[in-house]
C-alpha cells in the first residue's frame, strides 16, 4: 500500500525533480517575453489597394466591425479585413505577446489612458500613421480632425493610431418604456430618483445598476457626481492641479455612498461587472437605468437593439425606447448635463506587419475619409473623428424616431462642446486607486475621508 | 522541456530585476528594488494569507467529502456508476464555462437568494459576491465543488490497492464500520493524501481562474490570491518587472511548501517504520 512511499526515499533525487518540474511550471515566462529593441518597420509594406489583413480589437462590437468593412469594401474591394473581437479585460493579455511575435495583427485598437490598449504602452510597436494623413488630408490636416482624437493618440512624437471616433461619459441611459409604463418620469435630483427606485422596487422591477466589481467605470459616475457638486474639480485633481482630499471629492464620494444605502444603486453592485452584468441587466429590461456613455447611442437602432438584447440572453428580442438622460442633481448645485470623453480607440498599424500598405490604407479610411466617418456616424458606436461627418438620420432606423432623434442630436451636439478628458489622463495606478477609493467607501470599509487620504497618498507617489 | 522550462524561470528572474511596462523598448534595471517592495506590499500579504486559509478548507473539504464517498461506493451500492459520474463530472468543466453560472446562482438576485426566500429562509439571503466577508468562503465552495471528483477518484482507487485479507481480518476481530476506516483504511491510503496535500498546495497557490472569473479578486481584494495579483500587476498595470518578482515569489512559496509536505511524509514513514 505504501510502496510509492518507499520509492520515494530510494529515489530522492527523483522525487526533487518532479517537484522542482512542478514548481517551475507555476512560474515560468510569468513575466512575459524579455524587453526587445523594436525592429525597423518592415522594408516590404506590401500592396496599398490589396491583400488580406487583420484588425484585432476591444471594440466595435461585431455588427458595427462588419459594417465598416462592408463600406471599406467598396472602395478597396481587394483588400479582405478579418476582425477580431476581444473581450475588454481579456485585450491586453493577448496584445501584448502578440505584438512581440511576428504574427501579430496588421491594425490594432490603442486607446488613450491606462485602460486596455493604452497608446502610451502599445504605440511603441506602431507605425507613424502622419505621413498616410498628411498624403490624404494635406498638410492642414489637424484642423480636419476632431483635436481630442488627435492629441491622445501620439506616442512621444509619433501619430501611433487615428481615432475612429470619440465616446463621452456623464450620461445615464433609461429605458423610456419601463419608465411609461409606470408613469414616472426621469429623476432630475436626488428625491426624485429615491422615489423612481421604490416605485420600480415596488413592481419588481431593478432601478439603476451599476457594474461597481469592474471599477473602471465606477470612474464614470464618480466623474459625473464631482461635476455635480463642482465642475472643473474632478479634472484638476487628475492633474495634480488639486489633491485628491479636496472636499468636493470627498462630497462625491460621501454622495456615492449615498447611493448604495438608499436604495439607487441595486443590491449587491458590489460583485457586479459592467460588461457583460450591468449591460445585460439594462438590456434585458430587469433594470431601468444604468451608467453608460455616448458609446451606447448604438443600441438606439433596431438593428443595434436586437442585437444587444438577443446578446443578454433574450430569446425573442423586442427593442424598447432608450435615451440618454442627464446624471441627476444628486448635489443639489445645479451642475448638470457634464460630459466628459477621449477618443473612443484609434487604429494602430503593427510595424511588424507584412501589409503594413494595405493595414495603413484601412486605417486611415476609416479614421479619415468621408465614407469611413459617414459609416461610423451611421453606427452611432462614436462620435467622428472627421469633424464634417454627421449621422445621416434618413438612414439610421432608431427603436423610436419622435423621442430618440432630439435626445441624441443634442448629445452629440453638447459631447462637441466637451474638452474635459474622461480616462485619457489616468494612468493605471491611479485608476487602480480610484477603483479602490470607490469600493472600500461603498462597502464602508473607508470612509470618504480616509478613502480620498489613500487616494491622495497613492497618487502623490505617481511619477 | 526541462531546458526550456528552466529557460523560462531564468527569463523570469532576469525580468524581476526590472522596471519595464512589458513592451518599452528601454527598460530600466533596479536590482531587487522589486523584491523590497513585495515585502512590504499589503496586498501580496492579504493574498499570502488567502492562500493559506483557501489551502487549509478546500484541502479538508475536498478530503474529506472525497474520501467518504469512496468509500460509500467502495461498498455495495446501487447506481454506483452513476454516482461515480456525478461527483466526477465538475471536474472536465472548464472554470470559464462555469464562472457565469456560479455568478448568476450567487447574484443579490440570483438563484440561492430566490431558493434561500421560497424556503423560509430568507433572513439569509445577501449579495453573496459583493460582500468581503462571503466572496471568499464562494469562492471555497466552487473550488470545492469544481476539484472533490478528483480527490474521490484517487482515493476510491487507492483503496481498491488495500488487501483485502486486512479487511477481513479487521472485521473477524471485530471492528465496526467505523473503527475499519479509520484504523485501517485511512492509514492505508495516507500516500494518496500526501500526494493530494502537495497538490492542493501548489495548485492553492496557483489559484487563479476561479477568483478572476467569478469576483476578479474583488470585492476589495476579499478574493486576491497570487494568482489574480500577478495577473493584475503585469497585464492591467503593466508592471512587468514587479509581476516577475512576484512569480518568482510564487515559485520559491510552491517548492517550500511542496518540500514541507514530502518532508513531513518522509518523517512519518520513517517513524512508522515503512
Amino acid at each position: 500500500m505504501l510502496g510509492s512511499s518507499r520509492i520515494w526515499k530510494r529515489r530522492p533525487l527523483g522525487f526533487a525533480a518532479a517537484i522542482m518540474s512542478g514548481a517551475l511550471v507555476l512560474a515560468g515566462c510569468a513575466g512575459g517575453g524579455a524587453p526587445a529593441q523594436n525592429g525597423a518597420q518592415n522594408a516590404d509594406q506590401g500592396s496599398a489597394d490589396s491583400g488580406e489583413i487583420t484588425w484585432w480589437g476591444w471594440t466595435p462590437d461585431a455588427a458595427p466591425a462588419n459594417a465598416y468593412i462592408k463600406a471599406f469594401n467598396k472602395v478597396y474591394p481587394n483588400i479582405k479585413v478579418t476582425f477580431k473581437k476581444l473581450t475588454i479585460d481579456g485585450y491586453d493579455a493577448a496584445i501584448r505577446p502578440a505584438l512581440a511575435s511576428s504574427v501579430g495583427p496588421d491594425v490594432f485598437d490603442v486607446a488613450p489612458g491606462a485602460a486596455n490598449g493604452s497608446v502610451d504602452i502599445y504605440g511603441v510597436n506602431a507605425i507613424d500613421l502622419k505621413p498616410a494623413v498628411e498624403k490624404v488630408l494635406g498638410a492642414d490636416w489637424e484642423s480636419k480632425l476632431a483635436p481630442i482624437g488627435v492629441s491622445s493618440l501620439k506616442n512621444g512624437d509619433k501619430l501611433a493610431a487615428l481615432s475612429v471616433g470619440s465616446v463621452f461619459s456623464g450620461t445615464v441611459w433609461i429605458n423610456k418604456d419601463l419608465f411609461d409604463k409606470y408613469n414616472l418620469q426621469p429623476p432630475t435630483n436626488y428625491d426624485e430618483w429615491k422615489k423612481v427606485c421604490a416605485t420600480f422596487k415596488a413592481n419588481n422591477v431593478g432601478c439603476f445598476v451599476q457594474g461597481a466589481a469592474q471599477t473602471a467605470f465606477n470612474e464614470d459616475t464618480l466623474q459625473a457626481i464631482s461635476n455635480n457638486v463642482q465642475p472643473g474639480v474632478w479634472e484638476k485633481a487628475l492633474k495634480k492641479e488639486v489633491p485628491w482630499t479636496d472636499p468636493t471629492i470627498v462630497k462625491a464620494l460621501t454622495l456615492w455612498k449615498g447611493l448604495f444605502d438608499d436604495g439607487i444603486m441595486q443590491e449587491g453592485a458590489l460583485g457586479t461587472q459592467q460588461y457583460p452584468d450591468a449591460n445585460n441587466g439594462f438590456m434585458s429590461g430587469k433594470y431601468a437605468m444604468v451608467m453608460m456613455g455616448s458609446w451606447y447611442m448604438q443600441y438606439s437602432t433596431v438593428e443595434g437593439m436586437t442585437a444587444a438584447i438577443s446578446g443578454a440572453g433574450v430569446a425573442d428580442p423586442k427593442p424598447f425606447t432608450q435615451l440618454p438622460i442627464a446624471f441627476p442633481d444628486i448635489a443639489g448645485t445645479g451642475n448638470v448635463g457634464s460630459l466628459y470623453g477621449d477618443a473612443d480607440f484609434g487604429l494602430a498599424v503593427n510595424q511588424k506587419s507584412k501589409n503594413i500598405a494595405a493595414a495603413t490604407t484601412f486605417a486611415t479610411w476609416l479614421g479619415t475619409s468621408a465614407e469611413g466617418q459617414q459609416a461610423v456616424a451611421d453606427i452611432l458606436n462614436d462620435i467622428p473623428a472627421l469633424v464634417s461627418a454627421q449621422p445621416n438620420w434618413d438612414t439610421v432606423k432608431l427603436v423610436n424616431p419622435e423621442a430618440q432623434k432630439p435626445a441624441l442630436e443634442k448629445l452629440i451636439a453638447d459631447a462637441g462642446k466637451s474638452d474635459e478628458p474622461r480616462l485619457a489622463t489616468v494612468v493605471a495606478d491611479l485608476q487602480t486607486a480610484i477603483g479602490v477609493a470607490s469600493t472600500t467607501v461603498a462597502a464602508g470599509e473607508a470612509t470618504p475621508e480616509e478613502a480620498a487620504a489613500t487616494l491622495q497618498d497613492t497618487a502623490s507617489k505617481i511619477k | 522541456m526541462v531546458g526550456i522550462l528552466y529557460y523560462c524561470i531564468g527569463e523570469t528572474g532576469y525580468l524581476s530585476t526590472l522596471d519595464w511596462d512589458g513592451t518599452s523598448p528601454t527598460p530600466t534595471s533596479v536590482g531587487l528594488q522589486n523584491y523590497q517592495d513585495i515585502l512590504v506590499d499589503p496586498i501580496f500579504w492579504q493574498a499570502i494569507w488567502h492562500t493559506v486559509i483557501f489551502f487549509l478548507v478546500t484541502f479538508t473539504a475536498q478530503t474529506a467529502i472525497g474520501f467518504t464517498f469512496a468509500a460509500l461506493l467502495h461498498s455495495k451500492v446501487k447506481l454506483a456508476t452513476v454516482y461515480k459520474v456525478i461527483v466526477f463530472t465538475p471536474v472536465v468543466i472548464a472554470p470559464a464555462t462555469m464562472a457565469p453560472v456560479f455568478r448568476q446562482m450567487f447574484a443579490a438576485d440570483g438563484q440561492l437568494n430566490w431558493f434561500l426566500d421560497h424556503v423560509g429562509l430568507g433572513f439569509l439571503s445577501q449579495p453573496w459576491l459583493a460582500q468581503s466577508s462571503t466572496a471568499m468562503p464562494v469562492i471555497m465552495f466552487i473550488t470545492v465543488w469544481n476539484f472533490t471528483g478528483l480527490t474521490f477518484v484517487l482515493y476510491y482507487a487507492a483503496m481498491g490497492q488495500i488487501d483485502p485479507e486486512v479487511l477481513e481480518a479487521a472485521r473477524t476481530d471485530g471492528a465496526s464500520n467505523l473503527r475499519t476506516l479509520v484504523s485501517i483504511v485511512w492509514p492505508g491510503v495516507r500516500s494518496t493524501t500526501v500526494a493530494l496535500a502537495m497538490l492542493s498546495v501548489i495548485g492553492a497557490l496557483k489559484t487563479f481562474d476561479i477568483p478572476y472569473l467569478v469576483t476578479i479578486g474583488g470585492p476589495n481584494y476579499a478574493t486576491e490570491f497570487l494568482g489574480t495579483y500577478i495577473y493584475r500587476i503585469s497585464i492591467p498595470s503593466a508592471h512587468v518587472g514587479y509581476g516577475a518578482a512576484l512569480s518568482i515569489m510564487l515559485l520559491v512559496l510552491a517548492l517550500l511548501g511542496a518540500i514541507a509536505v514530502a518532508a513531513r511524509s518522509n518523517r512519518k514513514d520513517g517513524e512508522s517504520g515503512v
